[in-house]
């Protein structure tokens, strides 16, 4: 594996259903270490690409590499490389915090699974949480354990699907600072939001997506520069999405 | 070769679900009962004919007959897991569906199945592993019932059973097993596969109602000897061998008779089971090698079908973009 | 249009659109057909054994007896039915009532119905009156079926008694059915979760047709998929007449198949019903206790529950 291919990079990356296009030919570079926000409509495709990226799903042309690894040859390694916390994640009920943990541990190979699941606990800040079962869990504790399952196992590049949904204040600031410990110790952040304040705190690259196509792509100093303010990022985003949803 | 270390692990972490899961433990003590009580009431019919025969021999011996007037019933306390056989056969198979869904519905629309399969592992070995966690599951709830009916049949038939006996109900648990494997891929391939679970489940009914129930009931309707009360040819005192004569005039009759009955997987299980614990009269009392000289094609039957299933379920590609959408 | 109606055309409506209810309904006809066929099938086949058997007694001048299958009814020809409304007939009952509610919740409508100016007993009524067509229409698909069947064989007669003894059977079968259908209505009303709605009465209807005869008597399960055997008397032993007494009178499926037997005629002479009451009364009494559970379910049932994760 390279170190100085970027951290996710796609090639006319597409997904269609018949006639439909859900993704159009896709170009992004995200380098390595950095905190990249995905932006867009409800429908506009962001869970489709982190589902291609993930491979979860099979594009129907182009090409992507995640983490040196292609998606289409080196499925099993980029599996190893990257860590994934779907919206809404939701884990396994009857099992306790430490037995999903090692469960999700053991199944990405990792050598020292007992002490790394001990670890990212400590880490996040949900010890106390590893002897109780899921299924008693409020939206929040399940989000710290979904993200805890997500790194377990290192990974080079961290895929999180809308990961404030349903968060409240605290919530969201909380995982916002664990994500920044997790970058600082070099970890790639693919994130998909709807918080454009989220965005402006965090990352430091944005792409928007609109009816399938990436309409926007640029670091965040760039826009802060161009735009001035938060109030101008929301403009931004205004301009270059449309006033009405689509259906998913 | 391959990591398969990722098999072992999903299985395991089923079967602690399995163990936690109050519902399946229901579901396998609903088994243990149906089969007890199956066995329970056989054991009571024997011992009442028992009762019945010595009662009548006495009378025999006290007005100084001769005890060739009336037959001495059988006593092969193997032929009382009959009603238990059955059980597995329908309430059994129940059973293995809903495990089955179960497995399925534990993964899929819950975002775990998005988890493990962004994993570093095969597809089918994420398949290989829920169908062997639940074979296990399977295998283990018979090893119960067989248990239990090998305690109930020492204790309750007033005979004992044998080292011989103990095989012959391990051979048929490990025939029981495979039957309900293949019944728990069932319902976990169509949980798996169809729109929802639920379809899934209410699919897999309605399939075990065909093959469980109603292809040996067609089979078993259409055999004239079932149409009339005691047996058509009891009922005209028609001797062996005229009976013999008439019965190969409707070759063609029983041919599709059996072809129907052979239909089903059930069936198999059944002939093989019941040849191999001697329930059926011919093969009460034989060895188990001329039992499986006869009996080979069902017990092939049975294996390869279970094997196929498996196979189905392993070759068909997961839509994990589809399956992981909330449900 | 009182609020009742409404729900029920509303789910009358839903369910003819459902993909699963249409397969369960021809699931069911085809077997309808299927056992009018067996009947006649089997029939002839005795027959045809009757007739090459008639040769050999006089062939060995022996009294030649009369012929098995002309001493019933000629109804008894349809008598798998009452195998298949026991099996596919319940079964798609209980799918019919299951989806009856689920469905509401799993579109997640409840709240929005719960917030309209109607009561609970109206919900009720509405999905208990939708039921009954429902589960009147599968049952008046059968009576077609095997109405046209007999009326269509050449050596079958039937009499106005047999007319309205045939009308009897499917009205009993139909009886049978709402039972568990609406077990299902109370199951799914009150279940925490999709699947427990749809587990609950398909166990009590497994328990009732595979476990219970056992215990009163007619020990082996499989004899519940077979018309003549399901009507085997029980062993004589005390503790069968300990057990058919106590538990008799609970068992739902074997009243239904002795008193289906005694409509159709197949029932053997002399052969009592299971435990003192009788048959008719064991089914009614099911019947209203299935309607007060599904009744105090609907009328229990948590409105503010709905959409997918309910």
């Amino acid at each position: 594996m390279q170190t100085d291919t970027p951290a996710v990079s796609t090639r006319g990356l597409t997904l269609s259903y018949g006639d439909f296009t859900a993704l159009q030919p896709l170009d992004l570079d995200i380098g390595r270490g950095e905190i990249f926000g995905f932006l867009g409509h409800n429908g506009a495709g962001k869970t489709t690409t982190i589902r291609l990226l993930t491979t979860l799903m099979e594009p129907s042309g182009g090409t992507a590499s995640v983490a040196g690894c292609d998606l289409a040859h080196n499925r099993i390694a980029l599996r190893r490389a990257i860590g994934y916390l779907p919206e809404n994640v939701r884990l396994y009920d009857t099992l306790t915090t430490r037995e999903n943990l090692r469960f999700f541990a053991a199944l990405s190979r990792i050598e020292d699974a007992r002490d790394r699941v001990e670890e990212v606990m400590e880490f996040l800040g949900i010890t106390d949480l590893a002897d109780r079962r899921i299924a008693t869990f409020s939206k929040g504790m399940r989000q710290r354990v979904g993200l805890a399952q997500a790194i377990v196992h290192r990974p080079q590049v961290l895929f999180l699907d809308e990961p404030t949904s349903g968060l409240d204040p605290m919530g969201v600031r909380q995982l916002r600072e664990v994500l920044e410990r997790l970058n600082g110790q070099g970890m790639t952040i693919f994130m998909n939001t709807h918080l454009l304040s989220e965005v402006a705190r965090s990352c430091s690259s944005i792409g928007v997506l609109s009816h399938g196509q990436l309409v926007f792509h640029d670091t965040i100093e760039t826009v802060n520069a161009r735009y001035g303010s938060e109030e101008a990022l929301e403009e931004l985003y205004l301009s270059v999405v449309p006033d009405r949803e689509v259906a998913a | 070769m391959p990591d398969l270390s990722a098999i072992p692990t999903i299985a395991l972490k089923d079967a602690r679900i399995a163990l936690r899961d109050r519902f399946l433990l229901a579901a396998t003590l609903a088994l243990v009962a149906a089969a007890l009580i199956s066995l329970i009431t056989g054991t009571v019919a024997m011992r009442t004919d028992v009762a019945t025969y010595m009662a009548a021999k006495q009378q025999l011996l006290a007005l100084g007959k001769s005890l060739g007037s009336i037959a001495a019933p059988e006593f092969y306390p193997l032929k009382l897991m009959r009603g238990t056989i059955e059980q597995i056969e329908i309430m059994g198979a129940v059973i293995a569906l809903i495990a089955g869904y179960r497995a399925a519905v534990e993964e899929r629309g819950r975002q775990t199945l998005a988890l493990i399969l962004t994993r570093p592992l095969s597809n089918w070995q994420f398949l290989a592993a829920k169908l062997l966690g639940g074979a296990g599951l399977m295998a283990t709830a018979l090893a119960f019932v067989f248990a239990l009916c090998a305690v109930v049949l020492a204790l309750g038939s007033g005979i004992g059973i044998g080292a011989n006996d103990l095989l012959r109900l391990a051979i048929t648990w490990g025939a029981s097993t495979l039957y309900l494997s293949a019944i728990f891929a069932v319902g976990f391939g169509l949980s798996l596969w169809l729109k929802s679970p639920a379809s899934g489940l209410l699919y897999a009914f309605a399939l075990w109602l065909l093959v469980v129930l109603v292809a040996p009931q067609i089979g078993d309707t259409m055999d004239p000897d079932n149409q009339v009360a005691g047996g058509v040819f009891a009922q005209l005192s028609i001797p062996k061998a005229e009976q013999t004569r008439i019965k190969q005039g409707f070759a063609t009759y029983e041919t599709i008779r059996n072809g129907i009955e052979v239909s089903s997987v059930t069936k198999h299980y059944e002939r093989f089971t019941f040849a191999v614990l001697g329930i059926k009269d011919i093969y009460t009392g034989k060895a188990l090698g001329p039992i499986w000289a006869d009996k080979k094609g069902d017990a092939w039957f049975l294996i390869l079908f279970t094997l196929g299933l498996g196979g189905l379920v392993l070759l068909r590609p997961i839509r994990a973009d589809r399956l992981t959408k909330e449900t | 249009m009182t609020p009742s109606t409404i729900l029920r055309r509303h789910a009358l409506a839903a369910l003819a659109r459902e993909r699963t209810i249409a397969l369960v309904a021809a699931l069911f006809a085809a077997l309808v057909l299927v056992s009018a066929y067996l009947g006649w099938s089997a029939t002839s086949t005795v027959d045809a054994i009757y007739a090459s058997a008639t040769h050999w007694f006089e062939a060995n001048g022996k009294p030649v007896p009369s012929n098995p299958v002309t001493q019933g009814s000629p109804l008894a020809l349809l008598r798998n039915l009452t195998i298949y409304i026991s099996l596919i007939g319940a079964f798609s009952a209980i799918v019919i009532g299951y989806r009856m509610v689920e469905t509401d919740r799993r579109a997640g409508v409840l709240p929005l119905i719960g917030a309209r100016p109607l009561e609970r007993l109206d919900y009720a009524r509405g999905k208990v009156s939708a039921l009954a067509l429902a589960v009147g229409g599968l049952a008046a698909l059968a009576g077609v079926v095997g109405a046209a069947t007999l009326a269509i064989l050449p050596s079958v007669h039937l009499g106005p008694g047999d007319w309205a003894r045939l009308a009897a059977f499917f009205s009993l079968g139909w009886l049978y059915m709402m039972t568990f259908g609406l077990i299902a209505i109370g199951a799914s009303a009150r279940a925490r979760s999709e699947t427990v709605g749809l587990m609950v009465p398909t166990v009590v209807w497994l328990v009732l047709t595979f476990v219970w005869p056992a215990l009163t008597g007619n020990i082996l399960p499989t004899a519940a998929i077979n018309p003549i055997s399901a009507l085997a008397p029980a062993p004589q032993s005390t503790i069968f007449d300990l057990s058919a007494m106590l538990l008799g009178p609970f068992s739902l499926a074997e009243a239904y198949k002795y008193l289906g037997a005694e409509l159709m005629g197949y029932l053997p002479d002399g052969l009592p019903p299971r435990g003192a009451v009788p048959p008719l009364v064991v089914m009614m009494l099911f019947a209203a206790g299935s309607g007060l559970y599904a009744l105090r379910g609907c009328l229990k049932l948590d409105m503010t529950k709905g959409g997918p994760d309910a």
